[in-house]
């Protein structure tokens, strides 16, 4: 049956992974929300994003609500819904680098335009409550106050990635081969049945 | 040939990186809120959760909120040094600690929310803050 063949692709063993790339993003944060930005969940989304594909899908809006729950759907909550999203987006685009350096660089400017991109629903509250120049000023000045902490975010996700992405890439690497190990087409005369 | 032309995408990505980062360095030094020096007279307010308030008049050469709040007689205040900076919890013994139950002395500047903690606030002549208890949100 259709349905039942649609149903089938996500099996039993995506969800558990599912389930452990959502508790890695959230332990490692956890660990680490001692270290002003300083943070794995740039690098683990990106990996993610490149060897487990389509599960990002489900792992980044769990990781953000989880977040939400924990510490309160604030203002702050509202960019994790586009620059999470964002990230793994854009990891996706480029899923074809292996350089570490590539992702290191890619990383590391996320990290930097993180501010930039926190300021956004601040601009937008003010200039829905006192007008576009109020908001502009509003988003402007937060994202000012903040850039010294975007900058050791961005050196922080370029450290991070150029020791982390070989050994974990090689794990993964063998992970996702366990994963599909089937050829094609012989996936594809399971799924007719 | 193909590793050569990665490895310029690489190093003009790189190359962008530094550039951005100083570009964003000079915009922070220009725009960030800079202290101003010399004798100014501010108002500290404060609206408690009796939705009483009270009034200080400082005279003051500091800096920063912080050191004027130090120097207001009989206002008190006491906090945590978190991460990022000073983390006001309680003024004149009422303590609201947002981790705790959700509610938080908001400070205003000017009657605008303020956008910066009370070590990095800037003091002006004539400046008015106000701190105001924010009750937890509620639906």
């Amino acid at each position: 049956m259709k349905g039942q063949g649609k149903s089938a692709k996500i099996s039993i063993r995506d969800i558990a992974l599912i389930g452990v790339m959502t508790a890695v993003i959230v332990v490692c944060k956890e660990i680490l929300s001692f270290l002003p930005n300083i943070e794995l969940v740039s690098f683990w989304i990106i990996l993610f994003t490149l060897f487990f594909r389509w599960r990002v899908l489900f792992v980044v809006p769990v990781f953000v609500l989880i977040e939400g729950c924990l510490y309160g759907m604030e203002p702050w909550w509202i960019m994790y819904l586009y620059a999470w999203p964002l990230l793994a987006l854009i990891s996706y685009l480029n899923r074809k680098q292996e350089s570490v350096w590539f992702w290191s660089i890619l990383s590391a400017f996320f990290g930097l335009f993180f501010g930039l991109l926190c300021a956004i629903p601040y601009a937008v509250a003010g200039a829905v409550n006192n007008g576009i120049r109020s908001g502009l000023y509003a988003g402007f000045t937060w994202w000012v106050a903040g850039i010294r902490f975007d900058i050791i975010h961005c050196i922080g996700n370029f450290v991070v990635m150029l020791v982390l992405y070989h050994p974990v890439r090689r794990t993964f690497e063998r992970i996702a081969h366990e994963l599909n190990p089937r050829p094609r087409c012989l996936q594809k005369e399971a799924e007719k049945k | 040939m193909e590793t050569k032309k990665i490895n310029k995408k690489i190093m003009i990505g790189a190359a962008a990186l530094i550039v951005i980062i100083a570009a964003f360095l000079i915009i922070f030094n220009v725009f960030r809120e800079k202290p101003v020096q010399g004798s100014k007279s501010i108002t500290l307010e404060v609206l408690n959760q009796e939705q009483q308030t009270s009034e200080y008049q400082v005279q003051t050469d500091a800096e920063f909120l912080r050191q004027a709040m130090e120097e207001a007689k009989g206002f008190t205040f006491d906090g945590e040094e978190e991460d990022y900076g000073f983390t006001l919890y309680t003024i004149n013994g009422e303590t609201h600690n947002w981790n705790e139950d959700g509610s938080y002395w908001a400070v205003y500047v000017n009657g605008d929310y303020g956008q910066y903690g009370i070590d990095s606030q800037p003091v002006e002549d004539g400046d008015i803050f106000r701190f105001e208890y924010t009750p937890p949100y509620t639906e």
